[in-house]
C-alpha cells in the first residue's frame, strides 16, 4: 500500500465538483424536492425571505460538500496496470478498474476550464455508467499520456496480436476521413428530434402553476384583446388557449435547438483505421471514441421533419446494459444530421458496400397487408362507423375518410418493411428497413446477435409464414411475416454465424 | 439469400425435438394460479355479503362468468404447459412456448452473460425450479423458462458453465500461439 503514488487533481477541480453536484442535485434531487416544495407554495407565509435561506443554505451545504469531496478524492495508477479512486465523503468508495476493461479514454473541456488549458479525463469501462472513472482538472498532456498508456497497454494484452499489426500498418496507410458539421445543421436536429417533448415532460410538474400564471397575466387579455380586434365572430377565448399553445410549442421547439446545439456545438467526427473520434459540445467539448469492432448496429433513420428537410440521423450503438440505448446513451455516436451525400460518405468509410439507394430489398409478404389492415384501418373505421350511427353525431363520411386514412397508413408501413442480406470480405451484414412515414434502416454483423425468435400464429403457421426477431446487444431487430422457409434459413445462418464466428462480439 | 454466397447445408433449427416441461409443471401452473383466483373470489364473495347495493347489480354475471373464466383458465394452462418445450443443441438452447403467438427462442451458450435458477416456496415444494438465461441487450432475462425439474435446471447451468469454460480455454489457446493459426482459420471463414 504505502508503495503506491496516491495523487490529489489540481484545485480547479473544484469547480467541477461544484457544477457536477449542483448538476446532479438539480438532475435527481428536484423531485425528491417536490413534497416539500408544495408544502412550501402552499403553506409557508413568507416565501421570499425562506426562499433565499433555503437556497442559501442549499449553496453553502454544496460548497462545503464539493470541497470535502475534492479533499478525499486521490487517484492512483498503479504497476499493475490499474486505475485506482479513492472518493466518497459519508461512505468512502475506492474504485478499481483495469486498463483491460476500459473501453475508451475520452476527454472533455468544459468550457470553465478552457482558459486554464485543463480538461476531464473520462474512463469508459465496458457497459455500465456507475463504474465509470473521471478525473477532473488534469492538463491535457498529462491526459493524452495517460491514453496512450491504456491503449497502449491494452493493445500488447490483445488476444489476436496479429490483427493489431494490421490495425497498425493501415494506421500509416489509412489517411484519416473527416466531417464537420456547420452549427445550423446542427440546430436541424433540434427541430428533428423529439427534445421538445422531452423539454415540455420537464415542465410538466409546474404546468398547474404556469396555467394559472397564464390565465391571470395573459389569456384575459388576449381574451379581450381578440374580441376588441376579431370581434364575436370567433369565440375569443378558444382563439387565446390557441394562441397560448402555439406559444408553448415555439418554446419547446427553441428549447430543442438550443439543447441540440449545446450537445452538437462544432460537430467534428474523424475515422481513421476502424476508429471513429467525435468532438463536440458548447459549455463541455466533449470528445468520443468508438470502435468499429465495438459497434453493435448501425441505424439510419430519417422521421417526418427529418424528410421534409432531407436529412437522415445515423447512430452507432454500442452494447448497453439494460437496452435503453436511446440517442442521449453516453455510449452510442450519434451523428446528428447528415443529407444523403453525407450518409453515402460515412457508409463508405465503415461499409464500403452500404449504399442505401442501390439496395435490392426484398419485401414482406402480403398477408402482413391484409391482416393489418383488417385489424388497423378496417376494425377501428368500422367502430367509428357504428358510432356515428348510433351517436348520430357524425357523418359517415368521417368513417370513409379515417378508413382511407388508415388504409394509407398500413400500405406504408408495409411498403417499409424490407430485408437485404450481405456478404463482403467473408462478413456477413444484415440490413433491416421499417418504418411508415418515417424510414429506419439498421445495419448489423450476422455474428452480434445474442439470440433469435420466430413468432407465429395458427393462421400463420397454415400460411407458412413466421416473423422473426433477432436480439443484438444494442435491441431488437424485428420482421414480420416472412416465408417460413426464409425465416427459418435467415434463424438457421444467424445462429451458425454467432455460434462459429471466432471474434469477440464485445 | 446473400449476393455472392451460395449457402451450404445449416444445422436446421426446425428438426429440434423439444422436450416437454417436467411432469409436475402442469399442477404447479394450475396451483399457482387459484392462488390468484381463490382469494380473488374471497374478496368479491365478501363484498356481496356485506354489500347488498353492489350484491343487487353483480351477484348474477359474477356468478355466471366466474366458473366460466375459471374453466377456461385451467384448459388454457393445460394447453399452454403442453406447448412449451425445451431443447439443448450442441451449441444453443431452445425454448418453445405461446399458445396462440407460438414462439421459439434460441441463445447460443457463447452469448449467455449469467444464469439464474429461481425457486419459489410451491416450486421447492413440488421440487421444480425456473431457469432464466441473461444475454446482453436485453432488458429482462432472455430465456425464463418455468416448470423445469431442479435437477434439470442444474445440469443445464452446469453445462452451459463447462461449455463457457472450454471456450475460454480454446481463446487462451488461439492467444498463445501466433497469428499463423488465426491466419487459417480467417481463410476457412473467407
Amino acid at each position: 500500500m504505502d508503495k503506491l503514488n496516491w495523487q490529489r487533481v489540481s484545485p480547479w477541480a473544484l469547480v467541477y465538483f461544484i457544477v457536477h453536484f449542483a448538476f446532479r442535485f438539480v438532475k435527481d434531487g428536484v423531485f425528491n424536492l417536490l413534497p416539500i416544495m408544495v408544502v412550501f407554495v402552499t403553506q409557508v407565509e413568507n416565501k421570499l425571505f425562506w426562499g433565499q435561506i433555503a437556497v442559501a443554505v442549499a449553496a453553502v451545504a454544496l460548497l462545503i460538500y464539493s470541497l470535502a469531496y475534492y479533499l478525499n478524492f486521490r487517484f492512483c495508477i498503479t504497476d499493475e496496470h490499474e486505475i485506482l479512486l479513492n472518493k466518497g465523503v459519508f461512505k468512502k468508495e475506492r474504485l478499481t478498474l483495469n486498463f483491460l476493461r476500459v473501453q475508451n479514454v475520452n476527454i472533455a473541456e468544459p468550457f470553465y476550464f478552457k482558459p486554464l488549458s485543463l480538461v476531464n479525463c473520462i474512463f469508459d469501462a465496458a457497459g455500465s455508467t456507475s463504474q465509470e472513472a473521471v478525473l477532473p482538472g488534469v492538463t491535457t498532456q498529462y491526459a493524452e499520456q495517460l491514453r496512450e498508456q491504456v491503449l497502449a497497454y491494452k493493445a500488447t494484452q490483445q488476444q489476436q496480436v496479429h490483427t493489431n499489426q494490421q490495425i497498425d500498418d493501415l494506421t500509416t496507410t489509412e489517411p484519416q476521413q473527416c466531417l464537420t458539421l456547420s452549427n445550423k445543421e446542427v440546430a436541424k436536429f433540434g427541430l428533428m428530434s423529439n427534445m421538445a417533448i422531452l423539454a415540455l415532460a420537464a415542465l410538466a410538474p409546474f404546468m398547474n402553476v404556469m396555467f394559472d400564471f397564464l390565465e391571470k397575466a395573459v389569456i384575459n387579455r388576449l381574451e379581450s384583446f381578440y374580441q376588441q380586434q376579431v370581434g364575436i365572430l370567433v369565440d375569443a377565448a378558444a382563439l387565446a388557449v390557441f394562441s397560448i399553445l402555439l406559444l408553448v410549442v415555439l418554446i419547446a421547439v427553441l428549447l430543442s435547438v438550443l439543447m441540440s446545439l449545446i450537445r452538437f456545438y462544432n460537430y467534428q467526427l474523424y475515422f481513421q483505421a476502424g476508429k471513429f473520434k467525435r468532438i463536440a459540445g458548447l459549455l463541455e467539448r466533449h470528445q468520443l471514441s468508438v470502435s468499429l469492432d465495438k459497434v453493435q448496429s448501425i441505424t439510419i433513420k430519417q422521421n417526418l421533419i427529418a424528410r421534409l428537410l432531407k436529412r437522415y440521423t445515423v447512430q452507432c450503438f454500442q452494447a448497453s446494459s439494460g437496452g435503453f440505448a436511446g440517442a442521449k446513451s453516453k455510449q452510442s455516436l450519434v451523428m446528428p444530421v447528415l443529407d444523403s451525400e453525407q450518409v453515402n460518405q460515412v457508409c463508405q468509410w465503415v461499409y464500403p458496400w452500404l449504399d442505401l439507394k442501390t439496395l435490392n430489398f426484398m419485401g414482406v409478404e402480403k398477408a402482413l397487408l391484409i391482416k393489418n389492415w383488417l385489424f388497423y384501418a378496417l376494425l377501428p373505421s368500422l367502430a367509428l362507423a357504428v358510432l356515428c350511427v348510433v351517436g348520430d353525431m357524425l357523418t359517415l363520411v368521417y368513417a370513409l375518410l379515417s378508413l382511407l386514412l388508415l388504409s394509407g397508413l398500413v400500405y406504408l408501413s408495409y411498403r417499409r418493411y424490407g430485408y437485404y442480406f450481405y456478404q463482403h470480405e467473408g462478413r456477413f451484414y444484415g440490413v433491416f428497413r421499417s418504418g411508415m412515414v418515417s424510414v429506419q434502416y439498421r445495419v448489423f454483423e450476422l455474428y452480434k446477435a445474442q439470440s433469435t425468435r420466430s413468432i407465429s400464429t395458427y393462421f400463420m403457421r397454415k400460411g407458412g409464414l413466421k416473423s422473426l426477431s433477432i436480439q443484438l446487444a444494442s435491441g431488437t431487430v424485428y420482421l414480420p411475416y416472412l416465408k417460413a422457409a426464409q425465416a427459418d434459413e435467415v434463424i438457421d445462418f444467424t445462429l451458425y454465424q454467432a455460434e462459429f464466428d471466432q471474434r469477440s462480439w464485445m | 439469400m446473400f449476393e455472392n454466397q451460395q449457402l451450404d447445408v445449416l444445422p436446421q433449427h426446425q428438426q429440434i425435438i423439444f422436450k416437454p416441461l417436467a411432469a409436475k409443471a402442469l399442477l404447479h401452473a394450475q396451483l399457482n394460479w387459484l392462488l390468484f383466483y381463490i382469494p380473488l373470489m374471497a374478496v368479491l364473495a365478501a363484498i356481496c355479503f356485506f354489500n347488498k347495493g353492489f350484491a343487487e347489480v353483480a351477484q348474477t354475471p359474477l356468478l355466471i362468468a366466474l366458473p366460466i373464466i375459471l374453466v377456461i383458465s385451467l384448459l388454457y394452462n393445460i394447453v399452454s404447459i403442453r406447448l412449451k418445450g425445451v431443447a439443448m443443441r450442441e451449441h444453443d438452447i431452445a425454448y418453445r412456448k405461446g399458445v396462440i403467438w407460438q414462439q421459439v427462442t434460441i441463445l447460443p451458450f457463447s452469448r449467455v452473460q449469467h444464469t439464474e435458477i429461481h425457486r419459489g416456496p410451491l416450486e421447492r415444494k413440488m421440487g421444480l425450479a425456473s431457469l432464466r438465461l441473461y444475454s446482453a441487450g436485453g432488458m429482462s432475462a432472455d430465456l425464463n423458462i418455468g416448470g423445469l425439474s431442479h435437477d434439470d435446471c442444474k445440469d443445464i447451468r452446469q453445462f452451459i458453465q463447462k461449455y463457457t469454460e472450454r471456450a475460454q480455454a480454446v481463446n487462451n489457446a488461439n492467444t498463445q500461439t501466433d497469428g499463423q493459426q488465426l491466419d487459417s482459420d480467417e481463410s476457412l471463414n473467407g
